[in-house]
């Protein structure tokens, strides 16, 4: 972990350990979680992207990043079926994780009393898309390995 | 006053305040295809009470022409300045949409903006409750601003 200040490293706690919990009991498929990194590429080679806004006592954007073979992994185990391509159901449950993973980052800010809300989740999906978030926010960049590939989870946020 | 009026309403106002650009709103309508060719997309999510994002679609063109009115300065393709100009207009369309949904200011909040672009995108909503789109006219060319709600 590479200069991480002590709320980068609280956040990248509370994610990973959502992401293990939800990987454990909702997809049942083996999660390792990588290095956090505070800064990344905006192009993480990625085909679909589910993201969802958070507002309350500070303003995010959480994003989950994925390969489309890695996507489909995950959409297939959660929906216990096959899914050979990024389609509505992939998508759908994409955007059902990210959902949970908000869930989960809201429960663990409540009890340290931040309150946060969650919008609705939107998937971006294709070959070419980029992403941006607002000059001087922050960013926590987590990669994730399942043995269909790498994913990243990804939290665009300020303080104030 | 309904959803659509609210984005024609707001919008007009942003684009004549800030950009001092002159926008005529189009018949509203429902977001008909999920893809995108040549575009920039500012969303910004709404949480509280209820529950949605707001959106603004540009074909990089436009988004270009906006960005160079709005920060004064010559920009001829999508980079970090008109990424931040866009996602700032998708944030202050949303804090104006807000304000008419939510009078008393306490029950909805706004996310932090983020931009999507590229050559091709998909963009979809699950479960995104009311959509409304509201296609605008700037000079010809043509940009929409999008509503997605859920009542809490």
């Amino acid at each position: 972990m590479v200069d991480m200040s002590g709320a980068a490293l609280e956040f990248a706690q509370i994610i990973t350990t959502a992401a293990e919990e939800i990987f454990a009991t909702m997809i049942f498929l083996d999660l390792t979680a990588g290095t956090p990194l505070t800064e990344g590429k905006d192009d993480l080679g990625c085909y679909v992207t589910a993201m969802i806004g958070l507002s309350g006592d500070f303003n995010a954007m959480l994003g989950v990043h994925c390969p489309a073979r890695v996507g489909m992994a995950i959409g297939g185990a959660m929906l216990g079926m096959d899914l050979d391509e990024v389609d509505a159901d992939t998508k759908d449950a994409l955007g059902e994780i990210t959902n949970m993973l908000a869930g989960g980052l809201k429960e663990a800010f409540a009890e340290k009393e931040v309150g946060l809300h969650l919008a609705i989740p939107t998937t971006i999906s294709g070959n070419s898309y980029k992403l941006s978030a607002p000059s001087g926010s922050n960013r926590i960049l987590i990669p994730f390995d399942i043995d269909a590939g790498r994913f990243y989870v990804d939290l665009k946020y300020s303080l104030t | 006053m309904n959803h659509a009026e609210k984005i024609a309403d707001a919008t007009r106002e942003i684009f004549s305040s800030m950009i001092m650009l002159d926008v005529t709103a189009k018949e509203a309508t429902k977001r008909t295809s999920p893809d995108f060719v040549n575009s920039i997309t500012g969303m910004v999510g709404l949480a509280g009470t209820s529950k949605g994002n707001l959106l603004i679609h540009l074909p990089a063109p436009v988004a270009t022409a906006v960005t160079t009115v709005f920060l004064g300065m010559d920009v001829d393709s999508i980079d970090d300045d008109v990424c931040d100009a866009v996602g700032e207009l998708a944030n202050m369309l949303a804090g104006t949409v807000k304000a008419a949904l939510d009078p008393g200011g306490g029950d909805i909040k706004l996310s932090m903006p983020s931009t999507v672009y590229g050559d091709a995108y998909c963009l979809d909503c699950q479960d995104c409750g009311i959509s409304v789109l509201v296609p605008f006219d700037l000079d010809g060319a043509e940009f929409s601003v999008e509503l997605q709600l859920v009542d809490g």
